[in-house]
């Protein structure tokens, strides 16, 4: 049992981590920053409730508050230039990110204890849960309830004005800034939004593993990140879940037998898709195949691009 | 801190000097940047995979070491070609997200196939011209590195010479800057693309075996690192400039070498990866890139 909501806990954490790039892969921009905003998110909220005491609550907000302001600080140089610096800039910054944490040591008595972050050893004893008696159920729990808020808000962002704002910059950005749509501003929106999900994402990945070192942050992370809504397409946010099982799931979990191969698959399996579904798996042409399975009307030409 | 200036002068030389590979790498970048107008962030890893294949070969077959030089090249080139049928050469013309993807994925296959082929561990690299140190002056020039910026300015010219010199060169500059107007004047564009990633990946392999022969080891923990200055080399030098790549390589290797001296090994990465975000505010451009935002 424990063991499955282990599984549950990851799929959770990796489906914010998901989300966070499908907003801004929403606007046609690719970040591997999203490793790093989850590293902001993941020492933050820990030093929070570790070394200053706060409740989990507060500790999170602030932590996705920090990581989305620095999701815009980034965004902004970055996306004023137009085309692929996005790239260039976010793999900079998830390893600038990663090289502060390797290097940070803020070492406190508390309570007798030693504790915060501890440069290479990695910061060690984020066990609010514990202390507080939370059991794994109620951890999943939190996990869960944030992934489907989060989940209800894009799928709500869908619905009204912005969603479509969003989904035309990913369209024709020429198109969309005819329209009078300021490109920068939404796409810099985006960006912090997916900060702050990841920030969320990272602050909760601390406390339910309570140790979390520079190791954790690495560019494959991110790669993680933007490879969910890629892979499981643009269509909606179910399809990042579905993204999320399947690779968490089964290549990650279920093909723990054959060792750290996994990793090689997830590189071919990349390439593969990229290759024979550019769009991802779950585009609009898999949702036709589908409804004409069940032989009904198809929309086909209402095809995304 | 106590250093003087002739620390900091002795640092910009050899910060210079071994800046050559960063070149040579953002040179890589810049050519297919300039083919395809896309960024293949699996470059960096071809290069250091044809430097392991290179010393595979000394290691198994016994080629004399010299040979590690010409092996490790030819097949980083091979390597870049598979990429380019693998990553570019099938995805849809006005798709930049998936071809980036796909050269992602191809950047973990490559960086985790070595780490499976050599267990993780760092292996030692035939070094060259180790023990010559000449000293001008105040200062010393270590062998290894001059022959490394020699070899590095040889090939630069040899790329030159190849763009704008031949018919190959004038074929894949037109390709460059205006893809359908080549193809409509004969020239097989898929061809010439093909060509420039093998060009770009051999002189990613040969960046690669510089750059294992002046350290001592190849290990696959400095892909990234390279892969990621390669990228701001090219940014810096301004997106689709050969002359700008190549002189912003040299400049971040001095600019890392002053960061060694200040910060030390554990925070150098970080200002040279802050360095980007400064030439983002200030000069997006890059150093001579045009000032039309190309994509």
């Amino acid at each position: 049992m424990t063991y499955f909501l282990g599984i549950l806990q990851t799929i959770g954490v990796h489906t914010l981590l998901g989300l966070s790039a499908y907003l801004l892969l929403l606007t046609g921009q690719l970040s591997l920053a999203q490793a790093g905003f989850f590293a902001i998110g993941a020492y933050v909220s820990g030093i929070l409730t570790v070394i200053f005491g706060l409740h989990i609550f507060p500790a999170l907000a602030i932590g996705a508050f920090i990581a989305g302001f620095f999701a815009f600080l980034v965004g902004f140089p970055a996306l004023r230039v137009k085309g692929l610096m996005l790239v260039v800039a976010t793999i900079a910054f998830s390893e600038i990110v990663r090289l502060f944490f390797f290097n940070l040591s803020w070492r406190v008595i508390i309570n007798g204890i030693e504790v915060g972050p501890d440069s290479t050893q990695g910061f060690r004893e984020i066990r609010y849960f514990a202390a507080n008696g939370w059991e794994q159920v109620d951890i999943v729990g939190l996990i869960w309830f944030l992934v489907i808020a989060v989940m209800l808000v894009l799928w709500w962002l869908d619905q009204v004005r912005a969603g479509a704002v969003l989904r035309a910059v990913g369209a024709d950005e020429l198109a969309a800034q005819s329209s009078g749509i300021n490109l920068t501003r939404v796409k810099i929106a985006a960006m912090t939004g997916g900060g702050v999900i990841a920030g969320i994402g990272g602050g909760l990945f601390a406390h339910s593993t309570t140790y979390i070192d520079h190791h954790t942050f690495v560019v494959l992370l991110a790669t993680f990140a933007v490879s969910y809504p890629i892979l499981g397409g643009l269509r909606s946010v179910v399809g990042t879940l579905l993204a999320v099982i399947f690779i968490q799931g089964f290549i990650i979990e279920g093909l723990r037998f054959i060792g750290d191969y996994r990793y090689l698959i997830f590189g071919l399996l990349i390439v593969l898709v990229m290759n024979l579904r550019p769009h991802g798996i779950i585009d609009g042409h898999f949702l036709d195949d589908i409804k004409k399975l069940l032989g009904r009307k198809t929309m086909r030409g209402k095809v995304d691009d | 801190m106590n250093f003087d200036y002739i620390d900091v002068i002795q640092t910009l030389i050899d910060g210079i000097l071994f800046g050559s590979i960063y070149a040579l790498i953002g040179l890589g970048f810049t050519l297919i940047f300039g083919a395809m107008h896309k960024l293949n962030l699996a470059y960096a890893s071809s290069g250091i995979a044809g430097a392991y294949m290179g010393l595979m070969s000394l290691t198994i077959v016994g080629v004399p070491v010299l040979m590690v030089f010409i092996i490790g090249p030819i097949v980083a080139g091979l390597i870049s070609l598979i990429l380019y049928f693998a990553c570019f050469r099938f995805m849809p013309r006005g798709n930049h997200l998936a071809p980036l993807m796909a050269s992602i994925g191809a950047l973990f296959f490559i960086d985790e196939l070595i780490i499976h082929a050599t267990a993780g561990s760092p292996l030692s690299f035939p070094a060259i011209l180790q023990d010559s140190y000449f000293i001008v002056g105040e200062f010393g020039i270590r062998g290894d590195l001059l022959m490394i910026m020699g070899f590095s300015l040889i090939l630069m010219v040899v790329v030159m010479q190849l763009l704008y010199r031949t018919k190959l060169g004038l074929a894949t500059r037109a390709t460059s800057q205006q893809p359908v107007a080549a193809l409509l004047c004969g020239i097989p564009t898929h061809k010439t693309n093909a060509t420039t990633f093998c060009l770009a990946g051999i002189l990613g392999g040969f960046a690669g075996c510089l750059l294992a022969a002046s350290v001592g080891i190849l290990s696959p923990l400095i892909i990234l690192p390279l892969t990621i200055k390669g990228l701001i080399v090219t940014v810096i030098g301004g997106l689709g400039s050969i002359r700008g790549a190549i002189i912003a390589g040299f400049a971040v290797g001095a600019a890392e070498g002053i960061f060694l001296l200040v910060r030390g090994v554990n925070e150098r990465d970080i200002y040279v990866y802050l360095l980007l975000f400064f030439f983002l505010v200030f000069r997006p451009n890059g150093l001579f890139g045009s000032t039309i935002n190309r994509d």
